[in-house]
């Protein structure tokens, strides 16, 4: 096995192969499928102060080389997080990141600091920032850069463990949105987060999401992935994870060679949840049949035609 | 739960745009619980079509199961283009059963359109255990139908066009049956509008009945939250987590009729 160790801040994670939040459940859902003890980290799925339901059916919808998802952040809350989720992480070998979302600062800061009275075995934070806050309005935190710093700033000074932004692709300058980011202290951000869409049936007439809009995933929106990363890449200094259609090593070596530190797989879970654990053979082979040295060498490094 | 490459037998059109499929899957059948469980298949290796079609066991014996599938679109166009001699790629078996079928009961197995694989598999174990039943299959017309009326073996069919069978839907021989039968049991799936009669009837009458619903489907292993279906929970906390909805794939997709609500 060639090296496949990647840092974030003061942590080393054994691979670059992450599953993405809200793809993998709470990493205890298909254990006959995959051995999650293989994977660089898992980011467990949004968890908000209260348990949610979630929305109405029809929640999802397949497109073209993609899919359409508005589930609702539906989710068991932080106190049962706390109670049923850390007892089972502490016997785990990977890493566990755990995503947090909310509607106002108050509720983030409130979960991060629930968590961190506790002691557990988690490494850090990844923050859902697409959700809207009930204070501006209904405004999505990620797509202001002032929402988005002093969000950071208070969970920054909560905690040392990770902090990780997730960014949303649904801005028009999504490195300002980054920079606000690392400026206020972040560890890395991670993009993109799902891409607005839309599905309606023709013979119905009907939208095929009750929400009407949902987040667009999977191969379909990776060129979009790729795109915000590279972007990300030039102009911050903190590590990027990519995401977004990840579904085999050459899209992971694509992620990694447009700015990427670790990956994270999501979609393609749905598809075989033991798809992460593939890729990292795969990525190794990927490696070691190439003329780079390590995984980390090849970090941005996509030849650009000028 | 496990992957398999499985190799296709069979893959026959029966009834108009209704195809079955044969499948070669020891290690499906290895796990296999019994009629209400499906498969989740891949039907294309491309990313074209991210997500696996999950398909009703229609039968399951001797290391091989079937389905039975409609075109509907491009997915199971592709399936039925599908010759013996290729591979498939399965997920499963997936879900629960369908219980209570036994002899302190008297089952009436009803099934419509793509909802009749697990009715007719539950037939077959009906069969296998020796218990008296009467099966009601309906359709909008004959051409959908594959099986024949013979109302003396209790295989009874409705058209709504009445060009096969009974004319009318499955409600007026299921009513007729429960009023013959002691202790009347109804399993049933098929399409929703079926299935809401269906739920509406049997708590109007009180008759036990357990219904097999369909969801669009993300996973099919409870990892995307996408398949859910109301439950019938009348103490609606303000916040909660899977009191209001169920997920079809891992905590069906068999229900109660009492225990679900349809939109
Ligand atoms: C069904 C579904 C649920 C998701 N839930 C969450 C979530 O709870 N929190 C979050 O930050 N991202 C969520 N995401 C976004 C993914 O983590 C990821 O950013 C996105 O899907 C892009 O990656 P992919 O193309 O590999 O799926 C979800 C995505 C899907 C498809």
């Amino acid at each position: 096995m060639s090296n496949l160790e990647v840092s974030i801040g003061n942590i080393t994670f054994k691979n670059p192969i992450w599953v993405a939040s809200g793809t993998f459940g709470y990493g205890t859902e298909a254990p006959d499928l995959i051995d999650v003890n293989k994977l660089g980290a898992i980011v467990t799925k949004s968890i908000t102060r209260e348990p949610r339901e979630g929305n109405p059916p029809p929640r999802i919808v397949e497109t073209p080389s993609g899919m359409i998802n508005s589930i609702g952040l539906a989710n068991i809350g932080v106190k049962k997080y706390i109670k049923e989720m850390l007892p089972i992480y502490e016997d785990l070998s990977t890493k566990i990141i755990m995503n947090i979302a909310g509607t106002d600062i108050d509720e983030y800061i409130e979960i991060l600091e629930l968590m961190e009275n506790q002691s557990s075995s988690i490494t850090g934070y990844e923050i859902n920032i697409s959700c809207p806050n009930v204070n501006k309005g209904g405004m999505e935190f990620g797509i202001d850069c002032d929402m988005t710093a002093k969000l950071t700033e208070e969970l920054r000074s909560r905690t040392d463990r990770l902090i990780i932004m997730k960014l949303s692709p649904n801005v028009s300058d999504i490195v300002s949105i980054g920079k606000a980011s690392q400026d206020s202290g972040a560890d890395a951000v991670s993009a993109i987060n799902t891409v607005v869409g839309m599905s309606i049936n023709a013979n119905t007439g009907k939208s095929n999401i009750f929400t009407t809009y949902g987040g667009l995933s999977g191969p379909a929106i990776k060129p979009i992935g790729l795109a915000a990363v590279n972007k990300l890449y030039k102009d911050l200094s903190i590590p990027i994870i990519g995401m977004g259609g990840i579904v085999s090593s050459t899209d992971v070596a694509e992620y990694i060679l447009a700015g990427s530190t670790s990956v994270q797989v999501g979609t393609a879970n749905f598809r075989n949840p033991g798809t992460g654990e593939d890729l990292i053979d795969m990525i190794d082979t990927y490696v070691a049949d190439s003329n780079w040295k390590s995984l980390v060498e090849m970090i941005g490094k996509v030849e650009i035609h000028n | 739960m496990l992957i398999e490459r499985a190799h296709i037998i069979s893959n026959t059109e029966v009834a108009h745009n209704i195809w079955e499929m044969f499948l070669d899957a020891p290690g499906i059948i290895s796990e296999y619980k019994g009629s209400g469980q499906f498969i989740n298949i891949l039907v294309e290796d491309s990313w074209n079509h991210p997500l696996r079609r999950p398909m009703s066991i229609a039968s399951a014996k001797d290391g091989k199961v079937s389905i039975i599938y409609k075109i509907f679109g491009d997915v199971t166009r592709i399936l039925s283009k599908k010759k013996s001699g290729n591979d498939i790629e399965v997920l499963g078996p997936l879900g629960n059963t369908f219980t209570n079928w036994n002899n302190n009961y008297y089952p009436i197995l009803v099934g419509g359109g793509v909802g009749l694989p697990p009715i007719l598999n539950l037939k077959s174990e009906c069969e296998l255990s020796k218990i008296d039943h009467t099966i009601i299959i309906g359709a909008q017309n004959s051409n959908e139908h594959f099986i024949a009326h013979d109302p003396k073996n209790d295989i009874i069919l409705t058209t709504d066009d009445g060009s096969s069978g009974e004319s009318g839907t499955v409600m007026n021989p299921i009513d007729r049956i429960i009023k013959e039968k002691n202790r009347p049991y109804i399993f049933a799936c098929g399409p929703e509008p079926m299935l809401v009669a269906i739920r509406d009837y049997s708590l109007k009458n009180n008759i036990p009945t357990q219904l097999s619903v369909e969801s669009y489907m993300g996973c099919g292993v409870g990892l995307c939250q996408g398949c859910v279906i109301s439950k019938n929970n009348t103490d609606k906390k303000e916040n909660s987590y899977h009191e209001q909805y169920s997920l079809v794939c891992i905590d069906g997709p068999v229900y109660e009729s009492k225990d679900i609500q349809f939109e």
